[in-house]
C-alpha cells in the first residue's frame, strides 16, 4: 500500500506548489478572496494579509494607465464562465499589471490564467480557484520576434520598391546571356520597353540594335574578371519614339556575386544624360559664340595678374584706349584723362573689396580725341583671401555717353519747361509728369504722380470729354490738340489747358505704349485777352466819347472801322461805312472830288486831306475836313489809312459871314465912291468950263485918290470872291503883248521917276481873262513902282518858250528876304520890318494876282535879292492856233 | 443929242443926285426914280435911254430889264445896267441889256456908253 498524504499534508502542497493559485468565493461583485499560496504571492508581490478577506478587484486595482487591456471586465467575464458552466475557464496572454507596492506605480504584466470552480456535493460551485501563470517574458518574447519578422519583411519591400522607383535605371543580367531577371521602370523607360517586353530574356534579344557595339565585351569582361566597368556620356542608338536615335548615357556594370561569391551576373546601372551632353554642347557653342560676340560688339578684355601688376589685354582692349596692339598697364594708365585717375583708383580699391570692379573713365588717344569707356571685372581671391586676378571686359561707350548726355540735356529741357509734359501710360496713370505739370496739378511727389488714375485730374463732367474723344482720337490719329478742362488735384480748382497729345508707339512692334501730352495752362492767356478786350471796350468809349470822326482803311482802301461819333454824324449804321460806303454820307457834289482824293492819295501813300459836305443826320449839311495818314507796319508793309473827319461846319459859317460881310461892305462903300466920283467929275468939269485950272486939277487928283480907294475896295471884294470861289473869268483870245503896252502906258503916267523899259520878244495870243490878267500885270507893275522909290527904271519883258508866255517885271528896289520870299503870295502878306509902315496897301494884290494866274492855268513866282530889287514873273499857256 | 431923256434907276439917292447933276451938266433931260418896278407902269412918254442899277433893294434890276426887254412897246429901248460888281457884266447882258457899266464909272466912260445908244 502505498504511502497516504496526510490531510494537512495538502495544505503543504498548497503552499508549496510553483503554480500560483487564489481561492475566491463565488460573492459576486466581489469576491471574496479566502486563501493564498506563496507562489502567488510572491508572483504579485503581495502579503497574504494584505489580500485574505478582501475583495479580489479591491486588492488588485485596474491600472489607470492601461485603458487597453480591459482586464477586469475580462477577468469577471472568465470568473462568472467558470461559474455558470462549473468548468474550468482560461483566459490567454492577458494584460493585467500588478500595483508596485508602497508607490501609485504599476508593473506591466501578462497573464494566462485558468478559473477552475470547486463543487460541493450538490454539484453547487462552492467556490473557486484562480491560478495565474505570469508570462511576461514569454508574452514579450513573442512580441519581439514578431516584430523581427515585420521590420524584415517591411525592409524587403523598401529595398524592393527602391529599386523599382529608383531615378536611376537598374537591372540585373543573369548568366553568359544575361537574361534579364530584375529590370526598372526608370531603364525600361530608357529602352523605351515594357517590363513584360525585357523581363526573363536575353538583354540583346530586346536591344538588337544595340548589338555588336561593343557592350558585350564589356559585360563579358565585367562578368569573368568582377572588375566593374564605368562608362560616361557614351553615345548609344536606343528606340525613341520609334526611332533609333543616338542618346548619351552614363552606365555602370557591376559583377554580381552569388553568397558563396562566385560571379553569376552583372548589375546595370544606367542614366540617361543626353540632355546635359547636348547642354554642354551648346554650352560650348555658346561660349564660342560669346568669343566671337566679344569681338563683334567691340568689347576689350583684359587678365590683371594682381600680385605681378602684368596685365593680358586684347587687341580690342587696346584700340579702346587708342593703341594699335596691346601695352603695358603702365601705358593704359598713363593715358587716363588726369580728372577721372582718381576716380579710377577708388574703383579699384572698392573692387578688392566688394569684388566686382565697375567704373566708366576717359581716356585720350595719341590724337587728342577723348573717349569714354567702361571697366567691368571679376575679382579672385586665392585660398587664403588674398586678391589675385582680375578678369573682365572694356568697352568703348563715347557714343553711349554723348547720347546719354543729349538725353540729360533733353530731361533738364522737359524739367524746366514752363508747360506740363506727361507721358500717361496704357493702364490710365502717367509715369511721368515734369515739374511744372506737377506745380500745375498740384502733385507732390512722383509717386503721387504714378498712383493718381488720370480720372481725378478731371471734373468727371470733363473727364467724359478725356474718354469720349481725347483718347480715342489720339489712339484712331495719333494726335489730338485742343482745349480742355483739367481740375487741380488739392485745390479742386477747374481750368482750362491747351493739350497738344501725341501717341507714343512701341519701335518694334509699333503697338501703342503711351501717350505724351504738352499742356499749357491757358488761365495767363485767358487773362491777358480779358485786359485787352478791357482796353479794347477803353479805347472804343474814348473814341465813340471823342467830337471827331475817326476811321480805318485797309491796303485796298477800303474802311475798316468808323467810330460812333461818325456814325452818329451821319445818321448811317456802322456796316453802311464799310468798304466805300462811307461816300454815300457825302453829299453828290462832293463825293467824286473826295473819293478821286483818297484815291490819288492811296495811290502814292501820301497824306490825305479834303473838305466836303456831308448830310447830316439832324437832317442839315455839314462841313468836315477829313485827313488819313498811312500806316506801315514794323517790316514796312503798308497796312492801310487811319484818320480823323473833323465837322468844320461852324467854321464855315463863320468864314461864310465874314466873306458875306466884306462883300456886302464892299458893295456899300463903293456906292457912295459912286457919287462922290460921279460929284468930282462934274465939279472938275465945271470948274474947267470956268477955267479955274488949279481947283479943277485939285478935284482931278481927288478923282485919283478915289480911284485908289475903289482899288481897295475891289482887292477886298476879289479876295472874298477867290474865298467863295465866286471869282468869274470871262475867258477871250487877246494879243499878250498889247495888252502889256497899254496897261505899261497907262502906268508910266503914274509915275515920273520911274522909267518902264518893255523888253517884248513874240506876239502870243492868251486864251483867258484879259482883265483879270490885266490886273495882275498891273499890280507887278505898281508893287515895282512902290517898291523901288530910289530906282529910276523898271524892266518889263516878255517872252515865248514851250508854248508858255512868260512876263517879268523887274525892279531894282527894296527886295524881299530870303525866308519870306515863299510869303509874298499869302494873303495879307505886307513888307515887315521898319519900314512896314512906310509901304501902304492891304497885303491883298499879290494873293489876288496868284489866284488869278492859276485859275488860268499859269503859275507865278519871284526872285529877288534883298536890297538889289526883285523880278514877279507869271508863266500862262498860250493858244497853239494864233490869230 | 442934247436933250434927249434918261431915265436913272437906282435905290441911292446919293447916285441919283450926282449923276444926275452929271447928265444935266452935260446936257440930258434926267428922269430919275428909286424904284425899279416903277419902269414897268411906263406907257407913255419912254426915255431915249435907261440907266438900270440891279441891286436895288429887294428888286433885280436883271428882272425888270428882261421884263422890259420882252414887252413890245419897250423892247426897243436902250437899257445900261450899272452895278458895283465887275463880275456880273455876262449875266446883265444875258438878260437882255444893251451895255454895262460898273460903279464907280469915269464920267467920259458913262457918257461914251449914253452916245453909243442914242443916236
Amino acid at each position: 500500500m502505498a504511502k497516504q498524504i496526510p490531510d494537512n499534508g495538502y495544505r503543504d502542497i498548497f503552499n508549496n506548489s510553483k503554480s500560483t493559485i487564489l481561492v475566491m468565493d463565488v460573492d459576486a461583485p466581489v469576491y471574496t478572496i479566502l486563501d493564498v499560496n506563496d507562489a502567488y504571492l510572491q508572483a504579485t508581490n503581495t502579503t497574504r494579509e494584505t489580500l485574505v478577506g478582501k475583495g479580489v478587484f479591491a486588492a488588485f486595482p485596474a491600472n489607470p494607465t492601461d485603458e487597453v487591456s480591459k482586464n477586469i471586465e475580462r477577468t469577471i467575464f472568465s470568473f462568472e464562465q467558470a461559474i455558470q458552466t462549473k468548468k474550468p475557464h482560461t483566459m490567454s496572454n492577458y494584460r493585467y499589471d500588478i500595483p508596485i507596492r508602497g508607490t501609485d506605480q504599476f508593473e506591466e504584466r501578462y497573464w494566462t490564467t485558468t478559473n477552475t470552480p470547486i463543487l460541493d456535493k450538490d454539484g453547487n460551485v462552492s467556490y473557486f480557484i484562480h491560478s495565474p501563470e505570469n508570462v511576461t517574458e514569454l508574452y514579450k518574447l513573442a512580441e519581439r520576434e514578431k516584430a523581427g519578422i515585420e521590420a524584415l519583411k517591411n525592409q524587403r519591400q523598401q529595398l524592393y520598391s527602391t529599386f523599382m522607383q529608383a531615378p536611376v535605371g537598374i537591372a540585373i543580367l543573369r548568366g553568359s546571356r544575361y537574361i534579364v531577371e530584375l529590370i526598372n521602370p526608370p531603364l525600361c523607360e530608357l529602352y523605351e520597353k515594357t517590363v513584360e517586353e525585357i523581363m526573363g530574356k536575353p538583354i540583346f534579344d530586346v536591344l538588337y540594335h544595340a548589338r555588336g557595339l561593343g557592350f558585350e565585351g564589356l559585360l563579358d569582361n565585367v562578368r569573368l574578371t568582377g572588375e566593374s566597368f564605368k562608362g560616361q556620356g557614351v553615345a548609344v542608338p536606343l528606340s525613341r519614339n520609334g526611332q533609333v536615335e543616338i542618346a548619351y548615357v552614363d552606365f555602370v556594370y557591376e559583377p554580381f556575386r552569388e553568397n558563396d561569391g562566385t560571379i553569376s551576373g552583372v548589375i546595370v546601372i544606367a542614366t540617361e544624360v543626353t540632355e546635359q551632353v547636348n547642354a554642354k554642347k551648346k554650352l560650348e557653342e555658346a561660349e564660342e559664340s560669346t568669343r566671337l560676340a566679344v569681338g563683334a560688339v567691340g568689347l576689350g578684355t583684359y587678365d590683371l595678374d594682381l600680385k605681378t601688376g602684368e596685365m593680358a589685354t586684347s587687341l580690342q582692349f587696346a584700340n579702346i584706349f587708342g593703341f594699335e596692339k596691346p601695352v603695358s598697364r603702365k601705358q593704359y594708365i598713363s593715358v587716363f584723362h588726369p580728372d577721372d585717375i582718381e576716380l579710377r583708383n577708388k574703383a579699384h580699391v572698392t573692387a578688392i573689396a566688394t569684388g566686382k570692379l565697375l567704373y566708366e573713365a576717359r581716356v585720350i588717344w595719341t590724337d587728342l580725341s577723348v573717349h569714354w569707356v567702361r571697366v567691368e571685372g571679376k575679382v579672385f581671391y586665392d585660398t587664403s583671401g588674398k586678391a589675385e586676378r582680375i578678369l573682365g571686359t572694356l568697352l568703348d561707350i563715347t557714343e553711349q555717353r554723348n547720347s546719354k548726355e543729349e538725353q540729360r540735356k533733353l530731361i533738364t529741357l522737359v524739367d524746366n519747361s514752363v508747360d506740363l509734359m506727361s507721358i500717361l501710360n496704357m493702364d490710365g496713370t502717367n509715369s511721368y509728369i515734369n515739374q511744372a505739370g506737377m506745380d500745375l496739378l498740384g502733385f507732390d511727389s512722383i509717386e503721387e504722380v504714378t498712383s493718381t488714375p488720370i480720372a481725378e485730374l478731371h471734373d468727371p463732367v470733363d473727364f467724359k470729354q478725356v474718354e469720349s474723344e481725347v483718347l480715342p482720337t489720339v489712339m484712331s490719329t495719333g494726335h489730338w490738340a485742343g482745349t480742355m478742362l483739367v481740375r487741380h488735384l488739392k485745390t479742386h480748382e477747374i481750368f482750362p489747358v491747351f493739350n497738344n497729345c501725341i501717341r507714343i508707339d512701341d519701335p518694334v512692334s509699333g503697338a501703342p505704349i503711351a501717350v505724351g501730352a504738352v499742356m499749357r495752362d491757358l488761365r495767363p492767356e485767358i487773362k491777358a485777352k480779358q485786359a485787352l478786350a478791357d482796353s479794347e471796350q477803353l479805347l472804343r468809349s474814348i473814341t465813340s466819347a471823342a467830337p471827331t470822326g475817326l476811321w480805318m482803311s485797309d491796303e485796298q482802301g477800303n474802311i475798316t472801322y468808323i467810330n460812333q461819333t461818325w456814325a452818329d454824324w451821319t445818321g448811317l449804321a456802322y456796316h453802311e461805312h464799310m468798304g466805300s460806303g462811307w461816300l454815300t454820307s457825302i453829299i453828290e457834289e462832293d463825293r467824286q472830288k473826295a473819293a478821286n482824293r483818297f484815291l490819288a492819295a492811296l495811290n502814292n501813300r501820301s497824306l490825305y486831306e479834303v473838305e466836303f459836305r456831308i448830310h447830316h443826320a439832324d437832317g442839315t449839311i455839314h462841313w468836315c475836313v477829313a485827313s488819313g495818314k498811312p500806316q506801315y507796319q514794323a517790316n514796312g508793309t503798308f497796312t492801310g489809312y487811319i484818320g480823323a473827319c473833323v465837322d468844320i461846319t461852324e467854321q464855315k459859317n463863320l468864314q461864310k459871314q465874314k466873306d458875306d460881310f466884306i462883300g456886302i461892305a464892299s458893295h456899300e462903300l463903293k456906292t457912295p465912291v459912286t457919287s462922290i466920283k460921279a460929284y468930282t467929275q462934274v465939279l472938275e468939269k465945271m470948274l474947267l468950263k470956268k477955267g479955274e485950272k488949279k481947283e479943277a486939277g485939285m478935284i482931278s487928283r481927288m478923282d485919283n485918290q478915289l480911284n485908289r480907294l475903289n482899288s481897295l475896295v475891289g482887292d477886298l471884294l476879289d479876295v472874298t470872291k477867290i474865298n467863295s470861289g465866286k471869282l468869274q473869268f470871262n475867258p477871250v483870245d487877246f494879243d499878250f503883248n498889247a495888252l502889256i503896252k497899254d496897261l505899261t502906258e497907262d502906268l508910266q503916267r503914274t509915275t515920273e521917276k520911274h522909267a518902264l523899259v518893255q523888253q517884248l520878244t513874240a506876239q502870243p495870243v492868251v486864251h483867258g481873262d484879259k482883265e483879270r490878267i490885266g490886273q495882275v500885270i498891273t499890280n507887278l507893275i505898281t508893287n515895282a513902282i512902290k517898291y523901288s522909290p530910289n530906282a529910276n527904271q523898271i524892266i518889263i519883258r516878255s517872252s515865248l518858250k514851250n508854248n508858255e508866255v512868260t512876263l517879268c517885271v523887274q525892279d531894282f528896289g527894296i527886295g524881299i528876304s530870303q525866308n519870306n520870299l515863299n510869303k509874298v503870295f499869302e494873303q495879307f502878306y505886307r513888307v515887315s520890318g521898319d519900314m512896314q509902315h512906310t509901304f501902304p496897301g492891304l497885303g491883298l494884290g499879290l494873293y489876288i494876282s496868284s489866284e488869278i494866274i492859276k485859275r488860268e492855268g499859269g503859275k507865278i513866282w519871284v526872285t529877288s535879292k534883298e536890297g538889289e530889287g526883285s523880278t514877279f514873273c507869271f508863266s500862262l499857256p498860250v493858244k497853239i492856233n494864233t490869230i | 443929242m442934247k436933250g434927249k431923256r434918261i431915265m436913272l434907276a437906282d435905290d441911292d439917292p446919293g447916285i441919283l443926285d450926282a449923276v444926275s447933276i452929271l447928265l444935266e451938266f452935260e446936257g440930258y433931260n434926267v428922269t430919275c426914280t428909286p424904284n425899279g418896278a416903277s419902269l414897268l407902269t411906263m406907257q407913255t412918254d419912254l426915255p431915249d435911254l435907261i440907266l438900270l442899277d440891279i441891286w436895288m433893294s429887294g428888286v433885280d434890276g436883271r428882272d425888270i430889264c428882261r421884263q422890259l426887254k420882252q414887252n413890245t412897246l419897250t423892247s426897243k429901248l436902250p437899257i445900261v445896267m450899272v452895278s458895283a460888281s465887275k463880275d456880273i457884266e455876262r449875266s446883265a447882258l444875258d438878260a437882255g441889256a444893251d451895255g454895262f457899266l460898273a460903279k464907280p464909272f469915269e464920267m467920259d466912260d458913262l457918257l461914251q456908253k449914253i452916245e453909243q445908244y442914242i443916236s
